[in-house]
């Protein structure tokens, strides 16, 4: 499993946004559903080794991300994409992606080759000399996900890596996730189920900081029959879940 | 997820995909600049070579205003004898090391959170990379500024190096817990201009406490301020 976490909490002041989450996850793409403010994000930020749990046990990668060597090496085979994406304004898509493949300690020969399949696959080669101060809000999502996939990473955490994409390519960006979920661990968090049903091969769904829903999209579209909020069979599972879970 | 035109005309025993990714990585390639390759032969990883070029308070608009007020102090030091060049190096210093990294200054932070290379080396080398060149670009000025004799050494020294390396371990202390470079600076300078006042209303004019029996509080004091920083850039334990 390259993803082990049991009872797994964190708390900011009084409020808890995560209350204890138990996951275990492999190779595949496993999406992460749910409502504003369910916990996703801190869920997925602590693992990416970037917040620390309040309490509780995680194992990332078969490691042991509390201590400084096996976090050091659970990072050189990580890849994140957070929410919000900061960028250097001036630098080039190919020198951004290329920071962050030297920040994860690839070898300094292996570099370039990496980042220009990152950036071929995230389909910015057209783009690879601009400067992102002059790229569209998806064109930097994109930028985004070249450095989260440049060291071929084996643990993948997305958080909402589709926002700004336009159809075309969000249906290039699946296709992609597939891919690399055949080798790694893809964690995708979405607000679009639509996202999950075609890429996801698990889904979990979160509220109020708890899992509430674990299983195959299928198993969520099937939660959805007879529930008439939504517009799609996913949805209305999701929708069904959602509303079992506050009642 | 990129198919060029073409690709699927190619013939079977030609992988035209992975011939494009090595002439678009030899392109693209970028060449480190001097700077660059020596601080990455030095610390010997070119993450944080490359970590301490992208220093925010290290950019050349910074540095060059960094010389224009180091500069003026020189000159209004030399013409009229007011210390200002030992009251100005260890606030611009402050401020330097207080926006070198952090949230809402780097941005990339959470991202660079993420990496092999530590935030708490990214932070160390940038505060060493700025203190540094704050200190030369200082010497530069007193050099300038000060009648070159026996005294000028010990005058820089006391004047504004140690009182500086305090003021800097007290702003990155501040900023590191706070997670806030405003706060780091504020607290810098605020501690720099109570130092400067208490000097001034017990000798009648404004400069620092720069006597050589201050020199231990000084140090005492920016060490307790580095072990606030390594505490609070501490790696939990026992989570996990």
């Amino acid at each position: 499993m390259n993803v082990e976490i049991a009872g797994l909490t964190r708390h900011f002041g009084r409020n808890q946004a995560v209350a204890g989450v138990d996951l275990e996850a492999g190779p595949g793409v496993f999406g992460l559903l749910g409502p504003n403010g369910a916990g996703k994000t801190s869920l997925l930020r602590m693992m990416a080794t970037v917040l620390s749990p309040s309490s509780g046990k995680m194992r990332l990668l078969d490691r042991d991300p509390g201590s400084y060597g096996p976090r050091r090496e659970i990072r050189r085979r990580l890849g994140y994409l957070p929410q919000n994406l900061g960028y250097y304004p001036s630098f080039t898509v190919v020198e951004f992606v290329e920071y962050f493949a030297l920040l994860k300690e690839m070898p300094a020969a292996r570099v370039p080759a990496a980042v220009a399949t990152a950036v071929e696959r995230a389909d910015l080669g057209d783009k690879a000399r601009a400067k992102l101060r002059t790229l569209s809000g998806g064109m930097l999502r994109r930028v985004g996900i070249a450095q989260a996939i440049v060291n071929d990473p084996e643990l993948l955490l997305l958080d909402e890596p589709t926002a700004g994409l336009d159809p075309e390519q969000r249906v290039a960006f699946r296709a992609l996730l597939r891919d690399l979920g055949e080798r790694a661990t893809v964690v995708v968090s979405t607000h679009l189920v639509e996202d999950v049903g075609a890429a996801c091969t698990e889904v979990a769904l979160m509220n109020a900081g708890k899992i509430v829903f674990r299983g195959t999209p299928e198993q969520l579209t099937a939660r959805g029959e007879g529930h008439g909020v939504g517009d799609a069979p996913l949805e209305r599972g999701y929708s069904a879940v959602l509303t079992e879970a506050r009642s | 997820m990129m198919q060029r035109p073409g690709w699927d005309a190619a013939p079977p025993d030609v992988d035209l995909r992975g011939v494009w990714t090595a002439v678009a990585a030899q392109v693209w390639r970028r060449k480190p600049g001097p700077f660059e390759r020596l601080a990455g032969w030095l610390l010997r990883s070119p993450g944080l070579a490359r970590a301490l070029v992208t220093t925010p308070s290290l950019l050349l608009g910074w540095i060059i205003a960094t010389v224009v007020v180091l500069g003026a102090g020189a000159a209004v030091t030399s013409g009229t004898g007011v210390p200002l060049v030992a009251l100005l190096a260890p606030a611009l210093a402050a401020a330097g090391i207080a926006y070198a990294y952090g949230p809402g200054i780097d941005p990339a932070w959470e991202l660079t959170r993420s990496m092999a290379v530590s935030d708490r080396m990214v932070l160390l080398v940038r505060a060493l990379a700025v203190f540094g060149l704050n200190a030369a670009l200082g010497l530069a000025a007193s050099a300038v500024s000060l009648s070159v004799g026996s005294g000028a050494a010990a005058a820089v020294t006391f004047g504004w190096l140690l009182p500086m390396t305090a003021v800097c371990a007290l702003a990155l202390a501040a900023a590191t817990l706070a997670r806030s470079a405003n706060v780091g600076v504020a607290a810098g300078l605020g501690g720099w201009a109570i130092t400067v006042v208490a000097a001034g209303g017990s000798s009648g004019r404004f400069t620092a406490l720069t006597d050589s029996s201050f020199v231990l509080p000084y140090l005492a004091f920016a060490a307790c301020c580095g072990a606030v920083v390594l505490y609070a850039t501490r790696i939990p334990r026992g989570l996990s």
